[in-house]
């Protein structure tokens, strides 16, 4: 009687997690298949497989988008804006957790506070701010606003997660002769690694994932990044879904290859941002 | 070391502490918090975003919100989405979660799939979402004779805001699904098997048993879609646009278009903005304040 | 361990690479120049010596017709190279269509304004007053533009702006249909009713409604209040420009609208404009409430298409019965361009005796200068001839946040959330707001 409940049970939540996988992926899936049909075949029937594979939507799509530029573009834009946020707020938030004084509760607030500002009322001054320092169109300089943008988020979690570091260690280090910043490379880096591990995670999706500020930043169309090629494709094809959707492929295909070798850290690293945020 | 007065050493700290966070705090300063402060000085101005002059107005600006009926129609309909969506993801998300764990040898290969969309960017989402809701429904519909599925999903006001409703779940439900999982797996199994000898059903264990023991995983979910939800443009924008007409129209899409479009009122627009940071700000601490309370209550 | 230590050697390296890299590109490519106050000229005579270099940046709204301007760009850059011995670079920025305005606001108020940037005729107003145009009047170009289609982009006397789309349109028509079926454009309300019912008896979806994006549904309303405003009510415009009139007095347009909105096609939210256009190439509908310059795309679709115009009837009395002159995307020169002198060459390339009238064909833009000497289509033949009639006006300027809101009201009215009267009450809120304003 037991086993037979069960075995429905089975039945149902299996039946259940299925019905929610094709749910989850159907977008991609039917993106994906009809990416390869002609336009014709498109409007004829959605549902059904290409009847052949036209990869020529593709090939116009990947050449219209510049597809290998806009790709690297993007990449040095999130690995070095990664980079910069995990060092800046590395440092500012080990700092600030170790050192227990009126200013470091201050800068603390001061850095978390903003995180609820609403990007549309900071997006015309900030743009006026690229122009002033001259890095308007430019990846490197553009990669200094995603830090700035994103350290606040970045500190409050390094600050979290040393707090759970016992302090013996780096005392011994200074003991021993280390210089603060010494300290930092050598013994207290290394042991943020999990933490580390997440941000760099939660910040690359976020800046590969951007478009409103790289539209306005970027204006030069040797560097836009996917999202941006990938957006005035939209504007010349916009009647054309074969060409909308191969696009779309095409902009999702790097974020999914990503995921599919990194999953398990991807996974673990958003766990550990959120139950120890 | 062994010389120095407290005074003195608070002093070499303090300084230490500034040297490490001079390069965030540079940053900081520059692209957000600068911004930020002259963002709320164009919402005392008439600036228009255009011309090169402005008046500063003082809380004209302000007080004419009060009277601004589109300002508080995509106010409420924020709140009506937020409440929706913060409800729909988590029961979404949890019921995920729970499916998956309590069916281990399948836990990774599920995991993998509900967690995907979250990589992919809204504005791709979006589009993949609109070729379904603008040609593969009808398709179903006219084709298979799935007459339920013939709605205006992007036109009607009504099922256009299922559809966003849907696509943002299908965004984030997995990346909360991911948390409760975690928090899941921190139950203690013989908790649970104490109350199975116990007698209780897996209703009861679920309800008197786990859920209370992963509510700081609820506060952290219930925190981010709230957030979230209040902030929601990317995927309104590309479903609808606001429309028809302002029917979806959320606050951040309305503040969007008074600063772009029409009268490119770029000071009101601002001052709308500064409105909805306090809102968000308001109902975050009260929503942190409850849910805190309820864990420690736990 | 091993893994983790090369990577923070990677983000060291790049690191290292961020504090150097800002000032090489910024230097050399950066066209941000409009704050670099004397770039280096050059002995404008022709001589042997090595040219000189320039850099343009162009913003447009035309991310369909982006190969045709590359091109157009690329000759520009040639033409320069052999008669001026400049080396001109052309960045041309093309956002798609909704993005275009709040990218191109950015700019300007950032006092980084392209040189040259294409925008809507109705916001010359706007723009000139903020400082944001250059007066063209004394450029060779002025003399070439036909005077109905100047008048358009001049204000107080100066000519601001070239135009590119100028269009006399009303309603779309399958010809192909209407003969089958021995219809002829209508002059009256009734007629038009008419003809619906021909065409449905026969199995055609009369009009095609494509109202996803907002300006579509709205040009029902440029169309029936130039009609009205043209035929009948000469001073509603001025009245309401000084708060003294309303949507009430124009209420009859509801009656063309909504004979439009019955006999059109089913899921009009979900159809974009340019899927529209397809459709109708198709024969999904006879008639579409669009511009010519939807006939690019028309054309493409089927090249086969025999497309005409007729003007949209309101009522009964035909003297209302006019086709819209208007000019859309007009291409203006930023006075703070500090490249003035290769700025003003390339708005007047735009026109250029030689070569405009090959990228004017290719983008399917109608001829509106001297220099354009191909065969007009016959779709803008059947406008050409209500113009002759003297059955034509210019369009109007409504604010340009009303003629939003009647996009966004024409929507909703269509999936029947507001009614009639609820519009006439907002439209003439959101009049006498922008009124306040300007």
């Amino acid at each position: 009687m037991v086993g037979k409940n069960k075995t429905i049970g089975n039945i149902f939540v299996y039946a259940f997690l299925f019905i929610a996988a094709l749910f989850t992926l159907s977008p991609l899936v039917l993106a994906l298949i009809n990416s390869f049909k002609t336009n014709r075949e498109l409007l004829v029937n959605v549902m059904s497989l290409p009847d052949e594979l036209h990869f020529e939507n593709y090939q116009r799509t990947f050449e219209k988008m510049n597809y290998l530029r806009s790709f690297l573009n993007t990449a040095f834009l999130a690995v070095l804006s990664v980079a910069l946020i995990v060092l800046f707020s590395a440092l500012a938030g080990w700092r600030l957790c170790r050192t227990k004084t009126k200013l470091s509760r201050f800068l603390l607030k001061l850095f978390i506070f903003s995180m609820l500002i609403p990007f549309s009322s900071i997006m015309i001054p900030l743009y006026k701010v690229t122009l002033q320092l001259k890095i308007k169109n430019s990846l490197v300089g553009l990669a200094f606003v995603y830090a700035g943008l994103g350290v606040s988020m970045a500190i409050f979690l390094y600050n979290g997660f040393v707090k759970n570091i016992p302090k013996e260690i780096e005392e011994a280090a200074s003991i021993d002769g280390c210089s603060p910043l010494q300290t930092f490379f050598l013994v207290v880096f290394p042991m943020l690694k999990p933490i580390t591990a997440t941000i760099c995670i939660s910040n690359a999706l976020w800046i590969w994932n951007d478009f409103l500020l790289p539209l306005i930043v970027i204006s030069d169309n040797k560097k836009y990044t996917l999202l941006l090629s990938t957006n005035t494709l939209f504007g010349q094809y916009s009647s054309d879904w074969t060409a909308i959707l191969s696009a779309l492929i095409l902009a999702a295909l790097p974020v999914i290859i990503f995921y599919a070798f990194f999953q398990k850290k991807i996974l673990k690293g958003i766990v550990d941002g959120s139950l120890k945020g | 070391m062994y010389g120095t007065t407290a005074m003195q050493q608070k002093k070499i700290k303090n300084l230490q502490l500034i040297i490490f966070c001079a390069p965030a705090l540079i940053v900081y300063i520059i692209f957000k918090l600068y911004p930020a402060g002259s963002g709320f000085f164009y919402a005392l101005t008439n600036w228009n975003g255009l011309n090169k002059t402005y008046d500063i107005v003082g809380f004209s600006n302000f007080v004419e919100i009060l009277s601004d009926r589109y300002f508080w129609n995509s106010i409420l309909f924020t709140m009506k989405y937020v409440i929706v969506f913060v409800l729909v993801a988590n029961v979404v998300a949890l019921t995920l979660a729970v499916a998956i764990e309590s069916r281990p040898k399948a836990r990774g290969f599920f995991r993998t799939i509900f967690y995907m969309p979250n990589m992919i960017s809204m504005v791709i989402g979006g589009y993949m979402w609109m070729f379904i809701f603008t040609k593969a429904l009808y398709y179903l519909a006219d084709n298979h004779g799935f007459k339920w599925l013939d709605h205006s999903w992007i036109g009607d006001p009504n099922y256009s805001f299922i559809a966003i409703i849907i696509v943002s779940t299908w965004g984030t439900a997995g990346y909360l699904m991911i948390i409760y999982i975690a928090a899941l797996q921190g139950v203690p199994d013989n908790v649970k098997e104490a109350a199975v000898v116990d007698g209780a059903s897996p209703w009861q264990c679920f309800w008197r048993i786990t859920f209370p023991l992963i509510r700081h995983a609820l506060t952290i979910c219930i925190f981010w879609t709230l957030n979230a939800g209040f902030q929601v443009f990317d995927v309104i924008y590309t479903l609808t646009g606001g429309g028809p007409g302002r029917a979806t129209q959320s606050v951040a899409i309305h503040i969007y278009e008074e600063a772009f479009r029409g009268n490119i009122r770029y000071g009101y627009a601002t001052a709308k903005s500064t409105v909805l940071f306090v809102i968000v700000l308001i109902v975050t601490a009260i929503q942190l304040k409850i849910t805190s309370r309820k864990e420690q209550e736990w | 361990m091993k893994k983790f230590a090369s990577i923070i050697l990677a983000f060291i390296v790049l690191l290292t690479m961020a504090a150097c890299a800002p000032s090489t590109p910024k230097e050399t490519k950066d066209p941000g120049k409009a704050t670099d106050p004397a770039p280096v000229k050059t002995d404008p005579v022709k001589t042997d010596a090595e040219p000189r270099k320039a850099e343009l940046s162009i913003m447009m709204s035309f991310p369909q017709f982006m190969d045709q301007w590359e091109t157009y760009a690329k000759q520009f850059e040639e033409k320069m190279l052999k008669e001026e011995n400049i080396e001109v670079t052309v960045h041309l920025e093309m956002p798609s269509s909704d993005q275009y305005e709040s990218v191109l606001q950015a700019r300007l108020t950032g006092d980084d304004a392209p040189d040259l940037y294409t925008l809507h005729c109705n916001n010359l107003g706007t723009y000139n007053k903020a400082g944001n145009l250059y007066d063209l009047s004394d450029q060779p170009l002025a003399s070439l533009i036909y005077d109905n289609v100047k008048e358009t982009v001049t204000i107080d006397g100066k000519l601001l702006a070239v135009p590119i789309e100028s269009q006399a349109w009303g309603v779309l028509y399958n010809k192909a249909i209407f003969a089958e079926l021995n219809l002829s454009p209508p002059d009256t309300l009734s007629d038009l009713n008419n003809i619906c019912t021909v065409l449905k008896e026969n199995g055609y979806t009369p009009f095609m409604l494509a109202f996803q994006e907002q300006w579509v549904p709205q040009l029902m309303t440029a169309l029936t209040l130039g009609d009205i405003v043209s035929g009948k009510l000469n001073d509603w415009l001025e009245r309401m420009y000084k708060d003294e009139g309303s949507y009430e007095e124009v209420r009859e347009i509801f009656d063309v609208i909504d004979l439009i909105i019955e006999n059109g096609t089913d899921r009009a939210m979900e159809q974009g404009s340019e899927a529209g256009a397809a459709d109708f190439a198709m024969g999904k509908a006879a008639m579409f409430v669009q511009g010519t310059w939807a006939s690019n795309t028309i054309m493409t679709t089927n090249p086969d298409m025999e497309l005409g115009v007729f003007a949209l009837p309101i009522n009964e009395d035909p003297n209302c019965t006019r086709v819209n002159l208007s000019t859309s995307t007009t291409l203006a020169v930023h006075p703070s361009s500090s490249e003035m002198d290769l700025a003003l060459k390339f708005a007047n390339y735009v026109l250029d005796e030689k070569d405009s009238s090959g990228l004017f064909q290719s983008c399917s833009f109608n001829p509106l200068a001297t220099c354009h000497d191909y065969e007009a289509y016959s779709w803008v033949a059947d406008a050409s001839d209500y113009v002759a009639r003297g059955r034509a006006y210019q369009d109007l300027v409504l604010p340009s946040s009303v003629t939003d809101e009647q996009g966004r009201l024409l929507q909703e009215y269509y999936v029947k959330t507001v009614t009639v009267d609820d519009i006439i009450t907002r439209l003439d809120e959101a009049f006498k707001a922008a009124n306040a304003l300007n």
